[in-house]
């Protein structure tokens, strides 16, 4: 120990400064974990250690801004965070962008481009941070995937097949905000709508004002209908964004201490 | 999907061919598409992992060895959901003869070997209406293992099933893995009805019989060019 370590240990012991407290860090209790379907080959779902909270909801619902609210108070509180979400992987990203950009896949061929970018993001993100025993945040997970290819006219027992190869997480919270609400975010937002997830691509309406308002309601039925297999937990994101966090970290806290 | 294109009721009819690397079927599959050509049909010649888009991706994935046993599957089965949905059915739907080096069956094999769940790839697939005809081409191990090592002594990773850890020398690995992979499509073909090729016969004696075949099964008057497509068989 160096001399003017030891020097200043008098002080602090003696002095009126208190030193710096902090409340105990809940250690996250272990839960029997399992994948919707097989899983992955070779992957022990007991040995991922950390817990998966995933965060739901339609397009302008606030997600982006709630996670960061999360994991900013996560870490706070001494857990380390680890972030993922939709179209984030090396593998196809940039290539679905492509896609996506001239406009030229069809169905099938985009729900299995993005179910590989999410079995990329799953390998490669999600199961080395739970592993590593971090708190892994997901901006949306299976359900979105499923809702948006529900609305598209494919077929369940395909798609459940398919995302069988997902963890089940410890906690999904859905934010629930009226359409009203989320048109308006949107704007606020980038003062335009996008063409995907306007649904332009179903040919709803040519005014994209009417074909956002018309699929937002597709996909928000289908998640309806999800709710009642996966049961998600579902929040009232209507309220101002401190309201909803605060609620949010109250239900992580309880999936914290294992409850 | 446990039908064909003729169970559904498409003027078009696809023939795929399947084997192990060198079994010889990319040139079984070429001479047929010349012969069917010069008769003056509408032919249409589809090849495994060739959509231009699709190709980006798995040839990045695959140089820098980052594919998982499931990324692997499910990129290929995008490569083949975009040819399927862009170019074989609606080509079928215009009543063309479609050939298919390799199909879904490729992928039921490689995959399964590689660690997946059987019923989760076929699941992924069964998008896909079965082939009309499917020849198999069945060479000896041996055979087909030497066609390729002796011309293309530079094994790729993945071709090798080098991701299986199954020898550290990829030549030995690359035997081992297109054993398991022969193992699959023996025990695959009674269930989808391949047809199985001698592909230790001389090149032209296959060919006759695989053309023999397809006159005896397909009526290919009815893909003349110029010739509207009809839903009758």
């Amino acid at each position: 120990m160096s001399k003017s370590m030891s020097r200043s240990k008098p002080t602090q012991r003696g002095g009126r400064r208190k030193p710096f407290s902090f409340p105990r860090i809940v250690v996250p209790q272990h839960r029997p974990r399992r994948f919707y379907g097989h899983g992955i080959p070779g992957v022990d779902p007991q040995k991922l250690r950390g817990k998966l909270i995933v965060v739901e909801g339609c397009d302008g619902s606030g997600r982006s801004t709630q996670i960061q609210m999360l994991m900013e108070w996560l870490e706070s509180s001494g857990h380390a965070t680890t972030q993922t979400g939709l179209k984030r992987s090396t593998l196809v990203s940039e290539e679905l962008n492509m896609a996506q950009n001239g406009n030229i896949l069809s169905h099938t061929t985009m729900s299995l481009f993005y179910a590989t970018d999410f079995a990329d993001q799953l390998e490669n993100v999600i199961f080395p941070g739970l592993r590593a025993g971090r708190m892994v945040l997901a901006d949306r997970y299976i359900y979105t995937l499923i809702a948006r290819d529900l609305a598209r006219g494919s077929d369940l027992e395909w798609l459940q097949n398919l995302y069988g190869i997902a963890l089940v997480p410890d906690a999904v919270f859905y934010l629930d905000v009226s359409p009203e609400e989320r048109l308006q975010r949107n704007f606020a937002k980038d003062y335009a709508l996008d063409y995907w997830e306007s649904g332009m691509d179903l040919g709803l309406s040519r005014e994209m004002f009417d074909s956002f308002l018309k699929y937002q309601a597709m996909v928000e039925r289908q998640f309806q209908k999800l709710h009642k297999t996966y049961g998600f937990n579902i929040v009232d994101g209507n309220r101002s964004p401190e309201e909803v966090c605060k609620e949010l970290q109250r239900r992580t806290a309880a999936v914290l201490a294992g409850e | 999907m446990t039908k064909t294109f003729a169970q559904l009721g498409f003027p078009g009819r696809l023939i795929a061919v399947e084997g192990l690397d060198g079994s010889g079927k990319s040139t079984q599959i070429y001479l047929l598409k010349r012969w069917l050509e010069q008769s003056g049909l509408k032919v249409f010649f589809s090849e495994w992992n060739s959509s231009e888009l699709v190709k980006s991706a798995t040839s990045k994935a695959k140089k820098r060895e980052l594919l998982s046993p499931t990324t692997f599957s499910l990129i290929h089965a995008t490569d083949f959901a975009d040819r399927y949905e862009r170019q074989l059915v609606p080509l079928l739907r215009a009543g063309y003869l479609v050939l298919c080096d390799r199909y879904i069956f490729t992928a039921f094999a490689r995959d399964t070997v590689r660690g997946c769940p059987p019923s989760w790839v076929r699941g992924i697939y069964n998008f896909a209406a079965l082939p009309d005809l499917t020849f198999f081409f069945r060479a000896d191990l041996e055979v087909s293992l030497n066609r390729i090592l002796e011309g293309r002594p530079q094994l790729k990773y993945f071709e090798a099933g080098m991701d299986l850890h199954l020898s550290t020398d990829p030549y030995e690995s690359f035997r081992i893995f297109q054993g398991r992979i022969l193992e699959q499509y023996l025990a695959m073909g009674p269930e989808f009805n391949f047809m199985v090729i001698d592909a230790n016969e001389p090149i032209e004696v296959q060919q006759n019989v695989v053309r023999e075949l397809i006159l005896n099964r397909i009526d290919l008057a009815a893909f003349e060019r110029g010739r509207p497509a009809t839903t009758s068989r």
